[in-house]
């Protein structure tokens, strides 16, 4: 089971006095996870630790069994796009991807028939055979991703891989990721993107100030911190009012309020799951409920309670 | 996998070759390595030019050496007309001392094509003789053995090796681009000896190719007779050895710049450092002289430039081991430093990481 996944025990990370990050405990599995976090927070360095260009100052990491101390061993199934946005000096980005899989010790038809995916990939088929340095920025990202996915690995980290892609490339992105992640892949991404994290990840996890605050999937996340943080729920009815009365005579509703259009309400509970049965038998009663909407079970909503007002990486 | 190893190594060669030799910031390690190359050619222009003068003179002013032999100080000028004929140059100047004696200084030259007589009179006498020779052939190969010690291992090679060897990793990482080498599947120790392999190549082509040209642009003022002859008896054995140690002065001071590279961020103190090691070598004890390369480069050179009468003092110190090691032991020696120097550096490699942003 350990072999099929990305474990961290106890990991730390410290630049000097600087915390980079710390105690870091967690076991990623197929599918995709967003590392989601302010500023600083620590994404970057718990990708470099897991690609092994940077070194832990304790603890251990194992990615699918093998360390990030044998390099030879994790990039044959490891490909990382990172955010540093720097390329070797001269060359068009077909080379750039041709040359680093050449490293691999594949042949050159071999190679050749990488980059030509790679780049279709990623969609820069036209622009392949121009200079990387004459790329916009959101073809930079771009051709890095095509030079992580180019071996087609089985474990994909990306570090803001959204970022400086226009809408249509970012939807296709995405659909190339969860087409990864339906093969059982692992990818692991950070994004500030939350509504994006939210859309395309299976599971999250929330950092803050160098620590793992939460992990998981949203909404078992959410459910943890509903003691603290009440789950909200946007019930769309006809009778808002009776509604309210009603739902009021359960100890776990803390709060319900009217939407202003009296089209409904707006229900805070601490125990989602009665609140849903409640709901249920309230609908036999003959209420008539048109509609039931988590409100705030989400990253962003998620991100706010754990991180409060520290800002999200820009 | 030693297969794979070779491939990985000719990959990151081919990926480094732009950047080693048409580097716009690896110009000036062209310039250190070819300075000498223009020293030699306008040497060997002037000397061809003077020499084909000389030729001219000697038609059209004949004289015999054996002749010279028998001047003396204190002949006339017209003895020295009957002996030896009209000089090819003279120069005749009157002078005052005093307010009353008129005194009369003249220089008189003549030549055999290949060498000048000066002769200088004072007053109608012969007062003084100079010969001086164009060059020779061991002339020049002593003015070569100098340049070469003295110049070009100590400075162009060792320092057209810091700017080629110290960039393969510093540069990458001042750039930022040193990641995509890592997340290679290739071991460190393999990225290491690839740059290393890179680097060599590099600075081996640069800096051979100039010392060989610098041989040839010396040799060339002379007939080719007189080269043929040369390289049949020495010339060939001295230019190999030049070569030879050309090369393995980039195989020893890469892998020192290779270590530093990696080692510090800074590169300009511990140059320094191994620059002044490297200096002081001739005044360092016996056991210490052998922890250096110039030691046994310098072991290694075919020609005692040291040799001539009119080397200043330091330079002879410089450019003459005390002690030269045997060919053997100093090939081994710089094998073995170099050896040593890669092993800690790919030990350091294992360990290196990432972090641009103290650069």
């Amino acid at each position: 089971m350990t072999e099929s996944r990305i474990t961290l025990d106890n990991v730390s990370r410290f630049y000097g006095e600087v915390l980079g990050v710390n105690g870091v405990t967690l076991s990623i599995g197929p599918g995709i996870t967003s590392l989601v976090g302010p500023n600083g927070s620590g994404k970057t360095t718990l990708m470099n630790l897991i690609t092994g260009l940077v070194r832990p100052s304790r603890g251990r990491i194992r990615v699918l069994g093998v360390a990030p101390s044998q390099p030879e061993k994790l990039f044959r199934f490891v490909g990382y796009s990172t955010q540093f946005d720097a390329f070797p000096k001269g060359l068009t980005g077909a080379q750039f991807i041709y040359s680093f899989l050449r490293l691999s010790g594949q042949s050159a038809a071999q190679c050749r028939e990488l980059t030509d995916r790679a780049i279709a990939q990623v969609g820069l088929v036209e622009a392949a055979d121009r200079k990387v340095a004459a790329y916009s920025k959101g073809m930079r990202q771009r051709i890095r991703l095509a030079q992580a996915v180019a071996h087609d690995p089985r474990v994909l980290i990306l570090d803001e891989p959204l970022n400086g892609l226009d809408p249509l490339v970012r939807s296709e992105t995405i659909a190339l990721f969860q087409r990864y992640a339906a093969e059982g892949r692992h990818i692991v991404v950070s994004s500030h993107v939350l509504h994006e994290v939210d859309m395309i990840s299976d599971q999250v996890v929330l950092m803050s100030g160098g620590y793992v605050v939460a992990e998981g999937r949203i909404r078992g996340v959410r459910s943890e911190i509903q003691d603290q943080r009440p789950m909200q729920f946007l019930i769309r009815c006809r009778q808002p009012n009776r509604l309210a009365a009603r739902i009021f005579e359960q100890d776990h509703v803390v709060e319900a309020r009217l939407l202003p259009e009296g089209e409904g309400l707006l229900v805070k509970t601490r125990d989602a799951d009665r609140f849903c049965r409640t709901l249920n038998h309230l609908a036999l009663d003959g209420l008539d409920i048109e509609g039931v909407i988590p409100a705030d079970d989400n990253v962003h909503s998620v991100y706010e309670y754990l991180i409060g007002g520290q800002e999200a990486t820009p | 996998m030693i297969r794979l190893w070779c491939t990985q190594v000719l990959a990151i060669v081919r990926l480094e070759m732009k950047k080693t030799f048409f580097a716009r910031r690896g110009l000036w390690v062209y310039l250190l390595a070819f300075a000498p190359l223009v020293l030699f050619v306008s040497h060997s222009v002037a000397t061809g030019h003077r020499r084909s003068q000389l030729e001219q003179m000697a038609r059209n002013h004949p004289f015999s050496r054996a002749a010279a032999g028998d001047i003396q100080t204190g002949m006339t000028r017209d003895e020295v007309t009957q002996k030896l004929g009209e000089p090819y140059s003279r120069w005749d100047r009157p002078t005052r001392e005093g307010h009353h004696r008129r005194h009369e200084r003249s220089h008189w030259r003549y030549t055999d094509g290949q060498s000048e007589l000066h002769l200088f009179f004072e007053n109608g006498k012969l007062t003084g003789t100079h010969r001086s020779e164009l060059d020779t052939l061991p002339k020049v190969s002593r003015i070569f053995a100098g340049v070469f010690q003295s110049y070009y291992l100590r400075l162009a090679v060792f320092f057209g090796c810091v700017g080629v060897f110290v960039n393969l990793f510093r540069g990458e990482m001042l750039d930022k681009s040193l990641h995509f080498y890592l997340l290679a599947p290739a071991r460190r120790e393999v990225l290491l000896a690839g740059k290393y392999a890179a680097g060599l190549l590099a600075t081996v082509v640069i800096f051979t190719s100039s010392t060989a040209l610098q041989w040839l642009a010396l040799l060339w003022q002379f007939d080719s007779a007189v080269v043929s002859e040369f390289l049949a008896s020495t010339g060939w054995s001295q230019f190999s050895s030049y070569l030879i140690v050309t090369a393995l002065a980039c195989v020893g001071y890469g892998s020192v710049f290779l270590a530093v590279g990696l080692l510090f961020r800074n590169p300009i103190i511990p140059t320094a450092i191994v620059l002044l090691w490297e200096g002081v070598n001739p005044f360092l004890p016996a056991a210490l002289k052998k922890i250096s390369m110039i030691y046994y480069l310098q072991s290694l050179c075919p020609v005692d430039a040291a040799r001539g009468k009119d080397v200043p003092g330091l330079v002879h110190l410089l450019i003459s081991p005390v002690q030269p090691a045997t060919k053997s032991v100093a090939v081994l020696s710089i094998v073995i430093l170099t050896g040593v120097v890669l092993v800690v550096a790919a030990l350091l490699s294992r360990r290196m990481e990432i972090n641009y942003s103290t650069e």
